[in-house]
């Protein structure tokens, strides 16, 4: 077992447990940007041994161990999604604070409850 | 002995990185580790032996903390951590909401990693593709850098949809965050930077657009590319922000010019790579051909990542204050 591949497994799992025990938002997209940092680590990490060098350049045919390159190419693809889901969670966030103003999961549902609550009740009696 | 000291003690201090913002309660300082975070993993991707994925996780990580900071600027009350919930005494609290926050969610966790540990590759990985894309790419798309050749040549499918998304995230915030003037010249500051500060960002302002400029034009020879380069032109703005404290590029224009650049890079790529325009091409001419291909492409998707990172910050800039 490759050692690089369980540090990436364990920061992914801390990630996870954060993000179902967690009580804040802000934490919550902060757990994500480590949890996709773990995946970029681990996919990195296949194959890869000491003394490896990157693939490029002139005289790679003379190297001992080149990196692969196709995870890299698709990483870089992998982190600017990774950016573009930063941004619209942070987006989304900014946006329930203004309507709401709190960044604590039990809270905010327990707010959206009373408002669906409000919402419904009037009609449910209406319909009975 | 370990045969990479250095790369196991960036992982172990990533690990650590990670259990600091697990425990940490204060965003401020969560914001702070994050940032850490990132360099490290960026240090990380490095040794790996990746140095595109580095930089662009460097440049990436910068960005992701100053987007959370404009944010905490503008809503003050996510800076602190809310009101606190009030203790209830340990002997009124049951057992079973014990149970339910801590040792279940742990269990949950300690199943999957078992599972991930049990079903992960490790040991021997067949390459037979490494090595294809390694002997062909010089051929096939050109340049020296085999990252680049793949994203430009092999999968750029990959890219242009990913291209695509990036537009589609800048259209989502500039519709999904509203603000009162987007045009407005002055805004009120609350940290004012000293001369000393402003000085030495102009300094450092000029050398981050040339670097993004190098890294664009040469990103088929060596580490760099559209991405990292676009990054980099997009700090640019943002030390522009600094130094002036204006808002005054018109948003709406950069995402007509963003819009632009992606179809027009779309069009090249389907009548470069998918029409096969590469075939018809005699052999003498081939390489130059190429190498104004990867340069030109690599132009575009730096100049939409660019447009598309100064968009974002301007907007989380000019949203509406409470």
């Amino acid at each position: 077992m490759n050692p690089i591949e369980v540090a990436a497994i364990v920061v992914f799992l801390i990630s996870f447990y954060g993000l179902i025990t967690g009580k804040k938002m802000i934490k919550a997209v902060v757990y994500m940007v480590l949890m996709q940092s773990a995946v970029i680590v681990f996919f990195l990490s296949i194959g890869f041994q000491s003394g490896t060098v990157p693939p490029m350049g002139a005289y790679l045919e003379y190297a001992e161990h080149i990196a692969d390159p196709l995870p890299q190419a698709l990483m870089i693809t992998a982190i600017v999604v990774g950016v573009a889901v930063t941004t619209i969670n942070i987006t989304m966030l900014m946006a329930f604070f203004r309507k709401h103003p709190t960044t604590d999961w039990d809270e905010a549902r327990k707010k959206s409850m009373e408002k669906e609550g409000a919402a419904t009740l009037p009609n449910l009696e209406s319909q009975s | 002995m370990i045969p990479n000291p250095m790369l196991y003690a960036i992982l172990a201090l990533w690990v650590f990185g990670a259990v600091c913002i697990l425990r940490e309660r204060r965003n401020v300082r969560v914001m702070i580790y994050l940032f850490i975070f990132s360099l490290l993993t960026s240090l990380a991707y490095f040794l790996l032996g990746s140095p595109d994925t580095a930089m662009a996780e460097a440049a990436i990580g910068a960005f992701t903390t100053i987007f959370f900071i404009v944010c905490f600027e503008k809503y003050e009350a996510l800076k602190v951590d809310g009101p606190q919930p009030e203790e209830s005494p340990a002997e009124k609290r049951p057992v079973g909401a014990w149970l339910k926050r801590v040792v279940a969610p742990l269990l949950f966790t300690a199943v999957i990693g078992a599972l991930m540990l049990y079903f992960s590759p490790g040991g021997e990985v067949v390459d037979h593709l490494k090595s294809q894309y390694l002997t062909q790419f010089a051929q096939d798309v050109g340049g020296e850098n085999a990252v680049t050749a793949i994203y430009l040549g092999y999968r750029v499918y990959d890219t242009l949809f990913e291209a695509l998304l990036l537009v589609v995230t800048v259209l989502a915030v500039a519709h999904m965050s509203y603000s009162t003037s987007l045009q407005s010249t002055k805004q009120k500051r609350y940290l004012k930077p000293s001369v000393v500060e402003i000085a030495v960002v102009r300094a450092i302002a000029v050398v981050i657009l040339l670097f993004g400029v190098y890294l664009i034009v040469n990103g088929h020879i060596t580490a760099g590319g559209g991405f990292q380069g676009g990054l980099f032109i997009a700090a640019f703005f943002v030390c522009r922000f600094l130094i002036h404290n204006i808002h005054d590029l018109p948003v709406y224009k950069l995402l007509r010019l963003e819009e632009v650049v992606f179809a027009s890079s779309v069009l090249i790529a389907v009548f470069v790579i998918f029409l096969g325009m590469t075939y018809h091409l005699p052999a003498e001419h081939l390489p130059m051909f190429q190498g104004v291909y990867m340069v030109i492409m690599n132009f575009m998707i730096g100049m939409k990542v660019a447009c598309g990172f100064t968009i974002l910050f301007y907007r989380y800039v000019t949203i509406e204050r409470r």
